[in-house]
């Protein structure tokens, strides 16, 4: 038994699951779920769509180029079973899928580079440009206060609000680690 | 080489030839001159037709001439015989009278045309040219008997067999009437008259076949009779230069049974008389007729002579007999195979030169030819090892026989119980790990994909890249972006892009409320104060002043309650234009205002009937829709107008009646 990697999606295919089309010049073809065996039969290019392995590598969206992916390879040349040698190769395969996930995360992250900064670019511009749009004081609210505070308090400048409790989106930096998104107060971490 | 003249084109006689030759001149140069011409004109045409004539009479002559094959130019075979048959000299004489002939019409026409240029008038130059022609038909009636014979000697030789002298030959000769004709019926299909008297073939015949995907070509010779060659008649002369000229098998034929009326003596005298014309040939002795009589059968005497003929060893006697076919095909097959290997010994002997080695073209030929012979001629023997002869014989009921997997399964109650044990012919470095458990997957991963004898070597060198770029930091992660003012500008956007979204949400909900009508402008749409109010509240703007002031302004519907004279005025207007003429004056000047009313929503209550009646109008319009019907909504073109009656200058009548 043997996990195939679908042809399609390339996602793994585990024994009893999807099904394989076999070609009469004797290429097996292996889909891992319906959806990839009818946009075969479209005759889709896998590399045009996408939701599969193909078009992502394509994309450069995957590391394809390392020597930690080298490990696992159909090799043609049949070896005898032997316990250490497979003791060995469990071993190895732990480290490897360590090593590789560590490297993937790098990847990801080199690719996510310059993501913050242009965010962040457009989010100022967005500011300078619509900057009427944010909630202000009220005008009336305005005269109350002043009103309350007699004629000394004319300094009261009307301003933005931006001391209310509002809630902001901010993604968390945690090196190495899963995405997380975490809902923090503005205001509370303004305070600690 | 020529071997056949079946194509010499019909020689014509004199009377013909001078019709041809005349009535050609006449009608490629009609006569087209008058008696005013100038006499240079006069002379040229004439010396033009003279000449033309004889160019005329020089081409017939050379069609002839060339036609005819020439004596030395062709196979002795073949020039002997026309000489047997048509008598060298005549034919020679013939032809060479014909070429004189040409000459002298040369001649003529050289001196008349050299006369033709002092010739004076038209006349004298008609008189010239009649001479010339005359002269020359004269000539040429004189060659009547030639031309005669020419023609009788081409229709013969257009009936000469082809004979081919150089190839694979059987040449048939002997006595008259002793089987020469019907031995060639019988082995070819040339149709060849066989009759019981002597001399019913008078010429030459030729039949061919085939023998080991070879042709052959027989002769059927005329019979020949036992006298020396100055008294023999053409008939028989024809044999003789075939005999003589033919590099060929010569089958002599004899009958022993008499039968043909001459004796076995005299048959055996003609071939000791013919015998030098068979000098580098091979030579058989066919004895035909052995149905009657076979060679045993003679008489001592008779059959040692000949016995003799054969003592020279190049003869051979062959029998057979062409009225029960008896021993025919023998007789060809033998005949031919003898052929067959003297012609490739001649070859041969002409091919090498006198050291032995092979040359020229027979060189060429050997050099292309190779003979190959597998293994060099060696042949295999097969090996048997001793082991396997040594092998004992399967037998079932030997207590010692070997244990066959048929067995062990019986043993473990048969089939379908037994379950084959697959690993226990596996070859492992210790036969104890033949039924450990393999895991197969580990990790969502094929286990087998990973197993590389080296694995602990790569597995260092990734090891040892992982420190490496542990070290060049290629793990370490860059400073985000992390400061408070950066959050608080993404806060602001976000508040902005949310009001962004909700502006145009509504805008777009504006939109579908208007359910298809046309957008009123801004300008003209109405809004109230208190949305003034609170847009310019929200903008942190104190809008007392604004609200009071626009309050002031604004005029209360239906009649003011502050009296006045007109009960119309004002009651804080500006007096300005205070005449009240003036005043009256403005207030009944139309003005220009936006509609009150939305026809769309004229007699529908609310939202929700409007609704209704839209998708009411919807459904009436869909049965129209479904069956591709014109509706009151679609555009409607008109019957388009005849051209003629629409456009143009009109000139009667006017635009309507025309």
């Amino acid at each position: 038994m043997r996990i195939e990697s679908c042809y399609f999606c390339g996602a793994p295919a585990y024994p009893s699951k999807g099904i394989t089309f076999m070609r009469n010049d004797g290429k097996s073809f292996r889909f891992c779920k319906s959806k990839c065996h009818k946009n075969f039969k479209l005759r889709r290019n896998p590399r045009s769509l996408r939701w599969t392995k193909a078009s992502r590598r394509r994309a450069g969206k995957e590391m394809t180029v390392d020597n930690s992916l080298l490990f696992e390879a159909r090799r043609n040349v049949p070896v005898r079973y032997n316990p250490e040698l497979m003791a060995k190769t469990i071993q190895a395969m732990k480290r490897v899928s360590e090593i590789r996930a560590r490297r993937e995360r790098v990847f990801y992250k080199k690719r996510m580079a310059g993501n913050k900064a242009r965010e962040l670019a457009r989010a100022a511009k967005l500011v300078a440009e619509h900057e009427h749009l944010l909630p202000r004081i009220r005008g009336s609210e305005l005269r109350r206060r002043r009103e309350a505070a007699g004629e000394d308090a004319m300094d009261i400048e009307d301003g933005i609000v931006d001391e209310d409790a509002r809630v902001v989106k901010q993604k968390s930096q945690v090196f190495g680690g899963e995405k997380k998104r975490l809902k923090v107060r503005v205001e509370e971490m303004a305070e600690e | 080489m020529k071997t056949t003249w079946k194509d010499i084109p019909p020689v014509p006689t004199q009377q013909e030839f001078l019709d041809i030759v005349l009535s050609r001149t006449q009608r490629k140069l009609p006569t087209q001159i008058r008696a005013g011409f100038k006499i240079s004109r006069i002379r040229a045409f004439y010396t033009r037709k003279v000449k033309f004539t004889q160019e005329t009479f020089s081409e017939k002559f050379g069609a002839i001439l060339d036609s005819f094959p020439r004596l030395q130019d062709i196979h002795p075979f073949h020039k002997d015989l026309l000489n047997t048959l048509y008598d060298a000299d005549h034919f020679k004489i013939a032809l060479g009278q014909l070429s004189t002939a040409k000459h002298l019409i040369e001649t003529i026409s050289r001196d008349y045309v050299r006369l033709l240029k002092y010739a004076q008038s038209l006349f004298q130059c008609k008189q010239l040219k009649k001479a010339a022609l005359g002269r020359m038909a004269t000539l040429i009636k004189r060659l009547k008997d030639p031309l005669l014979y020419l023609d009788q000697v081409r229709q013969h030789l257009g009936r000469l067999p082809s004979i081919d002298p150089n190839t694979r030959t059987l040449l048939i000769c002997g006595y008259p009437n002793v089987g020469k004709s019907s031995f060639l019926r019988s082995i070819t299909r040339a149709d060849v008259d066989v009759q019981p008297y002597a001399f019913t073939t008078k010429s030459l015949f030729v039949g061919h076949f085939d023998y080991k995907y070879l042709r052959f070509q027989a002769i059927d010779t005329p019979g020949i009779l036992d006298h020396p060659l100055e008294e023999m008649n053409t008939i028989e002369m024809q044999s003789i230069t075939a005999i003589a000229h033919l590099r060929s098998a010569i089958m002599y034929f004899m009958d022993l049974s008499e039968q043909c009326g001459y004796s076995v003596k005299d048959q055996i005298q003609l071939f000791r008389s013919i015998k030098p014309l068979f000098s580098n040939k091979l030579v058989f002795i066919v004895v035909n007729k052995i149905d009657v009589t076979k060679p045993e059968d003679l008489d001592a005497e008779t059959q040692e002579e000949l016995q003799g003929l054969l003592k020279s060893n190049e003869v051979e006697m062959l029998q057979l007999s062409c009225n029960t076919q008896e021993g025919v095909q023998e007789v060809k097959n033998a005949a031919c195979e003898r052929l067959i290997a003297e012609r490739v010994n001649q070859k041969l002997k002409a091919g090498t030169n006198n050291s032995g080695e092979v040359g020229g073209r027979l060189a060429d030929v050997m050099s292309r030819i190779h003979v190959a012979t597998p293994m060099g001629g060696q042949t295999l023997q097969s090996f048997i090892p001793e082991a396997a002869k040594n092998r004992k014989k399967y037998d079932k009921n030997d207590p010692e026989r070997r244990k066959l997997a048929k067995d062990v399964e019986e043993e473990n109650g048969g089939a379908g119980v037994h379950n084959v044990d697959m690993r226990a012919d596996w070859i492992l470095e210790n036969p104890d790990w033949k039924y450990d458990a393999i895991p197969e997957i580990f990790d969502g991963k094929n286990v087998y994909d990973f197993i590389d004898p080296d694995i602990e070597a790569k597995l260092a060198a990734l090891e040892e890249e992982e420190e490496r770029l542990e070290q060049e930091g290629f793990y370490e992660s860059d400073e985000d972006i992390d400061d408070e003012e950066a959050a608080e500008i993404l806060a602001k956007a976000e508040v902005i892009e949310e009001q962004i979204a909700l502006t145009r949400n509504e805008a777009k909900m504006r939109k579908t409320k208007l359910k298809n009508q046309a957008i009123i402008p801004r300008k003209l749409q109405k809004k109230k104060l208190s949305e003034l109010d609170d847009a310019l509240d929200r903008r942190g703007v104190d809008t007392t002043d604004i609200m009071e002031r626009a309050r002031s302004k604004s005029r209360p519907r239906g009649r003011s309650m502050t009296r006045s004279r007109a009960g119309t005025e004002d009651a804080d207007a500006m007096d300005v234009d205070s005449t009240p003429r003036d005043r009256l004056r403005s207030k009944s000047r139309a003005q220009s205002r936006a509609p009150t009313t939305n026809r769309r929503e004229d007699g529908v209550q609310d939202e929700a009937t409007r609704s209704k009646v839209d998708r009411l109008a919807k459904l009436h319009q869909k049965k129209m829709n479904r069956m591709a019907r014109q509706g009151e909504g679609d555009r409607h073109t008109t019957a388009s107008l005849t051209k003629h009656l629409v456009t143009g200058k009109r000139g009667m009548g006017k635009t309507q009646r025309r």
